[in-house]
């Protein structure tokens, strides 16, 4: 064998093994003649069909806290790669997986249970009305379930501006599987969502794959399975049996908003900004709009408040009247000025405009009432 | 020719002095924890750390995820970089050539001489690693057994089993080092010239892992997959990315050795 027919095997190995990676994803994505808002039927459809697979998620919002604040920060911020069960709404597990071990939640019903590898430690808890986002929120099915909630079918024919409009998109090969295309444009102004793009599985409307975007042409904040099956899990894999030697202990609370939600003697009016309240009355936390344009309003004791002033004015938030308003992409935060004679100071955070929040703030002050 | 390589190597007295160094960082870390009995906090520290001090029998696991990211690796760079160019070197290469082997052997001798100081650097810091895990990290107290990171349990056989296949993967994910750091000793003239080489790809392959811009090149990455062995360690086994690590390590052998075959072949050889 000559040099050059030597070199030639070796070219065409290198050829050949740089394009198997490619293979996959070559292999030309089946559409399905479906209008937007037929598609977008096929997804509602999907939110309680079976599946299983694994995720990466990639969040780009940046948020500088730490403390009681850092997994959100890492949730929103950073890569996560998730392992999924889903036996419908009531039963379903959730694994974070990390280089040095995993953190895991088990669902049945309305309880939750909690496995950290690294802790060695299993809490239960209820799921509470409100909470701070997790890891689970983080799945394709459950972020489009979110985004899409009053989303309009339509095409566009009522021509309401409040609604948003969705049209389709190619479609594309996700995890071995046909991903028809949909995007969510939305309208509404005061939302700081540009728009929506996802894909979703052509024979049982499950979400594969779903891009946030806000002002720019990057994707906020993604979202795809690199491994699916649309088969029904076994009830054994979604069951948690807490190791020897682990004690699972009661958690009634879950975190700050649950507690704030529970506990706080103060409670928010029920619109702001022109944004209907959508949890129950009379609770300290209120959750407000729907779909791509979302609000909540947490009551925070001064201590808490504080730390939380600090870490906003060190990530270069602007300081007006008391107030401090930071933005990373999409997501407004701001902390009001104090109350008297509450003693407490609201967190206002969503995907809004600075001028939705400042108007949210004044309603705050205008029309918070104690419980 | 393979069982000369092969004596070569485990009479080297470098090999044992390079099989010692490696083995001294997860001794002075088994030491310190069983000293101190401070763990890494959750999410810190290489795989299977924050568990030894309650599990010993973890601490051959914990041992290779401590080696595997560089001191492996550099001594892989370093002893299969040597294989020709050191010979080259020497001006021994040349009375190789001259007794009635051919190249490819030679090459396939070299690789096989590699992959088997891998195997015994693996099973000596694992060993060590039980050893120390055994006498002193690990509850004495606790009855209770191993568990996955999934909380499920683990039998004895079954941790034996799962260690096995982590030591044979972590084995894999070294032929990828050994057959670039064999293909640039085919190139260059001298040893250290073929494992600054190879070290240069791997830290190169580190950075670009953390660079969302590179996302593309991922799956090409000789170092993406190498510490999947810890998906062994969940319930079900997540096979995934274990898979992957295999096939691209079966591709960095088989490319980079038809490089190193194809140069070796025509190359004038005048060491």
């Amino acid at each position: 064998m000559r040099p050059i027919h030597r070199w030639a095997v070796v070219a065409g190995v290198f050829v050949l093994l740089a394009l198997a990676p490619m293979a996959g994803r070559a292999i030309p994505a089946h559409d399905r003649s479906l209008s937007a808002g037929q598609l977008l039927s096929l997804v509602r459809d999907g939110y309680t069909a079976p599946y299983s697979g694994t995720v990466e998620a990639s969040g780009r919002l940046g948020l500088p806290f730490n403390d009681r604040f850092t997994d959100l920060a890492d949730l929103l911020g950073g890569q996560t790669r998730l392992r999924v069960w889903w036996r419908g709404p009531d039963d379903w597990r959730v694994d974070r997986l990390l280089d040095t071990g995993e953190v895991d939640l088990f669902h049945h019903q309305d309880v939750t249970t909690q496995w950290d590898y690294e802790r060695d430690e299993a809490s239960v808890g209820p799921d509470p009305e409100i909470r701070l986002p997790r890891d689970s929120d983080l799945l394709p099915p459950r972020l489009a379930a979110l985004l899409l909630a009053g989303a309009d079918g339509s095409d566009g024919s009522s021509g309401s501006q409040d609604e948003s409009q969705v049209s389709r998109l190619g479609a594309r090969r996700i995890a071995g599987r046909d991903g028809l295309g949909l995007r969510l444009r939305v309208d509404d102004p005061r939302s700081s969502i540009d728009h929506v793009d996802l894909w979703a599985d052509a024979s049982t409307g499950t979400v594969l794959a779903i891009d946030v975007y806000g002002a720019g042409s990057v994707p906020v904040l993604t979202s795809a399975f690199t491994s699916f099956d649309s088969a029904r899990p076994t009830f054994d894999v979604t069951r948690f049996r807490a190791p020897a030697g682990v004690r699972q202990h009661f958690e009634p609370l879950l975190d700050f908003a649950d507690a704030a939600n529970q506990y706080a003697p103060l409670t928010p009016p029920e619109t702001l900004a022109g944004l209907a309240r959508s949890n129950r009355k009379g609770r300290g936390v209120g959750a407000y709009g729907t779909g791509p344009t979302r609000l909540v309003a947490i009551p925070l004791q001064q201590r808490d408040a504080a730390v939380l002033t600090d870490q906003l004015y060190n990530s270069g938030a602007t300081m007006r009247h008391g107030q401090s308003l930071l933005r990373a992409g999409p997501l407004g935060i701001m902390l009001t000025a104090i109350h008297s004679p509450f003693e407490f100071q609201w967190l206002l955070t969503g995907t809004v405009t600075d001028d939705t929040l400042r108007r949210a703030a004044a309603g705050l002050a205008r029309g918070s009432s104690y419980r | 020719m393979i069982a000369v390589e092969l004596t070569k190597m485990l009479r080297s007295r470098r090999s044992w002095v390079t099989i010692a160094v490696i083995d001294a960082l997860p001794i002075l870390v088994a030491v310190l924890l069983a000293v101190t009995d401070i763990g890494p906090r959750p999410g810190t520290g290489p795989a299977f750390l924050s568990a030894v001090l309650t599990k010993g029998e973890l601490y051959p696991l914990a041992a290779v995820a401590i080696v595997l990211p560089l001191f492996l690796p550099a001594a892989v760079a370093i002893t299969a970089g040597d294989a020709v160019a050191g010979e080259a070197q020497q001006g021994t290469l040349r009375y190789v050539l001259v007794r009635p082997v051919g190249r490819t052997r030679l090459l396939v001798a070299k690789l096989v001489s590699v992959t088997a100081f891998v195997l015994v650097t693996l099973l000596v810091v694992a060993v060590t690693g039980l050893v120390l895990g055994v006498l002193l990290l690990g509850d004495s107290n606790s009855a209770t057994p191993t568990t996955t990171f999934s909380g499920t349990d683990l039998t004895t056989t079954q941790l034996a089993q799962r260690t096995g296949l982590a030591l044979a993967y972590a084995l894999l994910s070294m032929l990828g080092v050994a057959a670039v750091a064999l293909f640039l000793s085919t190139v260059v003239r001298t040893p250290l010239a073929a494992a600054m080489g190879t070290l240069a790809l791997l830290i190169g392959s580190t950075l670009l892992l953390t660079l969302d811009a590179a996302h593309a090149l991922r799956p090409y990455l000789v170092t993406r997959y190498w510490l999947s062995f810890v998906d062994l360690f969940r319930d079900p086994i997540l096979w995934h990315d274990v898979v992957l690590g295999v096939l691209l390590q079966a591709g960095y052998v088989v490319l980079f050795l038809a490089a190193a075959w194809a140069n070796f072949m025509t190359k004038d050889i005048t060491d």
